[in-house]
């Protein structure tokens, strides 16, 4: 097990902020049989990134709609293809339904990339 | 998910694999809260969080650091309406992950040629949320009833920066563990551009202030443990010109 090479090309070269080549992002699976549409999740998104068919973050900070489903939540996406998730998992966190899990973490490439975080994802360990 | 407060471990003992002590129940199931109740907490909370501050450690107990209570609700708009406002300046220049093909060619070498200078502010991570910001998908100061302005004295000793880091988590720790919600928001700095912020609340020669806490009541709870990467931490426990060893921390 090493640590990531950072070099002098990885220093130079500023990734593209939207595209999978330039940033692997976050991306969380929605169970739904578990998932009942509370909208909790969509509400904690810190960027405002996950959002449903029918609402978004700002819908229900605003109160525009109110009570009700709100549909299943997704990971909202740029144009070319990247996911705007950074991995905080606050969302899983706080569903009250245990309906949300990660699946990748968060890692932006090149100039920024991480260097001793792995790719695995896991909850503290009681050593 | 959240451990149980009957079955903590209690302070000042270790064995392995015990339960958390409730200091460590507060620290991993502390979230970054973004979503409030309108009403406040109490001045006496307010108090008592800020109390942790007070008493955080410092380099050379110099203490660099400011607090400032803010409350008014018209202020409070106004702070998130100027933030707003300096965000779209910002990213009309810069963002090039929304329109046309030609505005991404000409936004593209500007917005990286900002990032060299300031590789932080515009890291993906601000400057996606910038880019929502703007855009008007979430909003900057997640509609807190209080925010708890770190201003810092730039002639700490050492570092000042890591004492309000420390102070700050002092204060965040203290209230989480009494139930509020805290939130980290370092784009109270969009507000300092404004020559009339920092003359209110005084930002000039020796003070700097790049951090503030939003602080209020959690709705809807969020408190509760979240996966994290595995890390890989190197262990110097042999000769010393050994190789270190290294070992993968929480896997």
């Amino acid at each position: 097990m090493q640590k990531q090479k950072y070099t002098f090309l990885d220093r130079l070269i500023i990734p593209d902020y939207d595209t999978p080549r330039g940033v692997s992002s976050g991306n969380l699976i929605f169970d739904k049989a578990k998932c009942r549409e509370c909208g909790v999740c969509v509400t904690l998104c810190p960027g405002g990134c996950l959002i449903t068919d029918k609402v978004t973050k700002m819908d229900l900070l605003t109160g525009k709609v109110k009570g009700g489903k709100y549909g299943l939540p997704r990971v909202d996406k740029t144009k070319r293809g990247a996911t705007l998730c950074i991995a905080c998992y606050d969302c899983g966190a706080a569903c009250p339904h245990d309906a949300i899990r990660i699946e990748t973490h968060f890692n932006p490439k090149r100039h920024f990339k991480r260097l001793t975080q792995t790719s695995e994802m896991i909850f503290p360990k009681r050593y | 998910m959240n451990v149980k407060t009957s079955s903590l471990s209690p302070l000042g003992v270790y064995h392995e694999g015990m339960e958390w002590n409730a200091v460590e129940k507060v620290i991993y199931e502390r979230r970054s809260i973004r979503g409030f109740k309108k009403e406040p907490l109490s001045d006496g909370m307010i108090r008592r969080i800020l109390e942790s501050g007070r008493f955080s450690p410092s380099a050379g107990n110099m203490q660099p650091w400011r607090f400032i209570v803010i409350k008014s609700p018209e202020m409070l708009a106004e702070l998130e309406k100027d933030a707003v406002k300096m965000a779209k300046f910002f990213m009309f220049f810069i963002d090039y992950t929304r329109g046309g093909a030609i505005r991404r060619l000409l936004t593209k070498q500007l917005a990286k040629l900002s990032i060299r200078f300031m590789p932080n502010e515009l890291h993906v991570v601000p400057f996606a949320l910038l880019s929502q910001i703007a855009q008007g998908k979430t909003k900057v100061f997640h509609g807190a009833p209080t925010l708890i302005l770190l201003v810092e004295d730039k002639r700490g000793v050492s570092c000042p920066a890591t004492d309000i880091g420390i102070c700050g988590q002092n204060m965040v720790l203290t209230a989480h563990s009494l139930g509020a919600g805290t939130c980290w928001i370092g784009l109270i700095k969009l507000c300092m551009y404004y020559p009339k912020w920092r003359k209110k609340f005084g930002i000039k020669y020796p003070y700097a202030l790049n951090n503030c806490l939003a602080v209020g009541w959690q709705k809807p709870k969020a408190d509760g443990p979240v996966p994290r990467e595995a890390q890989i931490v190197e262990w110097y426990d042999r000769g010393l010109h050994d190789a270190p060893r290294t070992e993968k921390q929480g896997g």
